[in-house]
């Protein structure tokens, strides 16, 4: 009845020739995504899919993939944590260089970033000569997988972390100070606590990251069964030379750990005191 | 004492924002600092708090000079104009922070913590969380944060501009309330004349990166010193002035301000001042001119009345005569005008126009010559 003549136009208002496009397309790209999955969880059966997952070289990839990335997100906190910390914070000389160095990592191909790690680590490389000494080989090892994930992975980290600090209201770290707090009281009742979402968002995705490296791993690591062969390396190798079903299984399984990290990233802490962090 | 600012200079990119700024706010005094937006008022609270470094010039606070100090050494509160609440911690916990921070121990805290909860009569929200606060409520929690831990002096950028008139009102009087019974130094930034008014002990105008004036609020109301301080505190009218003729007593001026059309003489006494010069400003408070249907002689001017705004128990008049305009205030019982466009006579003493030279140049504030009861309608 009183209704403002507006909201009967938006009603009564014609699919348009551009509506029609955006829906096709929109459709389209969607039936994409789901084939592809559909695809994955179709190309196998449940008991081939168990059988799969009690052989003991996919239950090693399996092994490899969680011990190296969940070393990597722990290094990641320790190292990153600071960083994050004083590019957000603290002003100084080269701030800015050190803010778009981070990116490096993020663009750089992984296979290229592998190619340098291999160089550097390597026996002839600048700290494969000094390790070589004390008998520590990183090339075709765990510590290597560990190396490469933590080079790709890391920035992540880094930059969700960063990103949640800065969005701390400067006033409410200004007033912390007034109050009398030092740097370390302060950053342990406000900045830890106010950016862990962004701290649990930053873990999550680092650690997604390092379950899917493929690129710079197999560089460094090689791919030797049982020793090297991380999640992703084993669907390659297998996928290759024609274990598809070996292939699909380890597939599934990396499938539900991305999951995992996808529903961490989602709901992370519930309460959010009418701040966004 | 209390706090002392000598000699500061501020830019922000190459923008001078302080220059060469000196004030003195005394222990235990309400000191109000009133200025325009972006002024730089904010600025000088963060110099004294030490939350900007300042390009030039010291601060001293308690005799010491504290440039080089933290502003977790200075001890001073600070009450931040969007209060800066900590989001993820309760009432109790924010007022407790500055406590814990210095290491005061657990049953000291409970104490402490509990009498400022009663100062600013919180008790009942110690649990809550600064979202689930009003504004006001918000407010309280930040004054008491800021004084828990018994600061040498507290500072306050305009803590009372995002509440409605009310909750303003009284969070005012529980402010003055509260420094009666703290007997803390106060310096609190605001750029409302009548909150200024109502709070300071002393007003200082912070005008183009300097003080344009220090003074009591009723001498800052009846003693302006420059046309800006005049303006910016309600003492609307300021003309430009050529002296005509001195006649002992009182002086003829004519207006000449740039954009009347027409000539207009009035009088006004004659001050020390005058003498020698013959351009002035003068001033004229709104409250001082009369509205009546009859002329009074001697300035009185016959104006046509362009804008009639109710205000409280005020209507704020605004007439005009050859492009000048005059702003009058006069009670609301006594103006019974309904036309915009009628026109009626504005008329006010020779003791209402002074010179803008503060108190020491001046004689005590005339009383109101216009108040006849015949003049009023
Ligand atoms: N960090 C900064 N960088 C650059 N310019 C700044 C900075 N802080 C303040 N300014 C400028 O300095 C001037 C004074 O700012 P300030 O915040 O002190 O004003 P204010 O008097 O508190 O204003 P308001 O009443 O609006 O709060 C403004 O012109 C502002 O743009
Ligand atoms: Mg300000």
């Amino acid at each position: 009845m009183d209704k403002s003549p507006k909201v009967d136009q938006m009603e009564t208002k014609q699919f348009t020739l551009f509506d029609i496009l955006l829906t096709l397309l929109t459709v389209i790209f969607f039936a994409f995504i789901i084939l592809v999955f559909l695809m994955l969880f179709t190309a196998v059966s449940a008991n081939q899919l168990l059988r799969q997952l009690s052989s003991p070289l996919v239950l090693a990839s399996i092994r490899i993939s969680l011990q190296t990335s969940l070393i990597v997100v722990c290094l990641t906190f320790f190292f990153g944590f600071p960083v994050a910390y004083l590019l957000s914070l603290k002003t100084f000389k080269g701030r800015e260089f050190l803010d778009s160095l981070i990116d490096l990592p993020i663009v750089l191909p992984p296979l290229v970033s592998g190619l340098a790690l291999l160089i550097l680590f390597g026996g002839d490389g600048m700290i494969g000569k000094i390790l070589g000494h004390w008998d520590i080989r990183i090339i075709f090892s765990q510590k290597g997988i560990i190396c490469a994930q933590l080079f790709v992975s890391a920035p992540f980290f880094i930059k969700t972390v960063k990103e949640s600090i800065a969005a701390i209201p400067k006033e409410i770290i200004a007033a912390s100070a007034t109050l009398g707090a030092s740097s370390f009281y302060t950053f342990r009742r406000l900045i830890l606590p106010l950016s862990k979402n962004g701290i649990l968002a930053g873990l999550a995705m680092t650690w997604t990251r390092a379950m899917g490296e493929f690129g710079a791993t197999s560089m460094v690591a090689g791919c030797i069964p049982g020793q090297t062969e991380t999640m992703t390396i084993g669907i390659y190798m297998n996928a290759m030379s024609g274990n598809l079903e070996a292939a699909v299984a380890v597939g599934i399984i990396l499938l539900g750990f991305s999951f995992i990290s996808l529903l961490i990233l989602k709901i992370r802490f519930k309460r959010s005191y009418g701040y966004h962090y | 004492m209390g706090i002392i600012i000598k000699n500061i200079c501020k830019s922000f990119a190459k923008q001078a924002v302080l220059e060469n700024l000196s004030l003195t706010v005394g222990k235990g005094e309400f000191h109000v600092i009133l200025g325009p937006s972006g002024e730089g008022k904010s600025t000088l609270l963060g110099i004294m708090a030490g939350l900007i470094q300042p390009d030039y010039g010291d601060v001293y606070i308690r005799h010491q000079r504290v440039n080089k100090f933290a502003p977790e050494k200075r001890k001073i509160g600070f009450v931040f104009q969007n209060h800066a609440l900590f989001p993820h911690l309760t009432v109790y916990e924010n007022i407790a922070y500055g406590l814990r921070a210095r290491g005061i121990n657990g049953k000291k805290i409970i104490k402490i913590v509990a009498h400022y909860l009663k100062l600013v009569k919180l008790q009942e929200l110690h649990n809550r969380y600064p979202f689930q606060l009003s504004g006001g409520q918000k407010q309280r929690t930040a004054i008491a944060r800021a004084l828990a831990f018994e600061p040498d002096a507290l500072l306050m950028d305009e803590p009372l501009s995002h509440l409605d008139v009310l909750e303003r009102e009284r969070i005012r009087d529980e402010l003055k309330r509260i420094q009666a019974a703290t007997q803390v130094t106060i310096c609190y930034v605001t750029h409302d004349h009548s909150e200024a008014a109502a709070l300071a002990d002393r007003i200082s105008i912070l005008h183009r990166g300097r003080i344009e004036q220090v003074e009591q609020p009723e001498d800052i109301f009846y003693h302006p010193k420059t046309a800006f301080v005049a303006e910016f505190v309600g003492a609307d009218n300021v003309f430009n002035a050529e002296l005509v003729r001195a006649n002992g007593d009182t002086t003829t001026f004519n207006l000449n301000s740039p954009e009347l059309t027409g000539q207009l003489e009035i009088e006004a006494r004659t001050y020390p001042v005058f003498a020698g010069k013959t351009e002035q400003k003068l001033c004229l408070h709104p409250e001082k001119i009369v509205v009546s249907h009859t002329s009074n002689g001697k300035n009185s001017f016959l104006v046509r009345i362009i804008d009639v705004v109710p205000q409280g128990a005020v209507f704020k008049v605004t007439g005009e005569i050859s492009g000048l305009k005059l702003r009058a205030v006069v009670p609301k019982a006594a103006f019974k005008i309904n036309s915009h466009t009628e026109k009626s006579w504005f008329c006010f003493s020779p003791d209402a126009l002074h010179p803008l030279c503060g108190r020491s140049c001046r004689a005590a504030i005339s009383q109101r010559a216009c108040n006849n009861p015949k003049f009023l309608l």
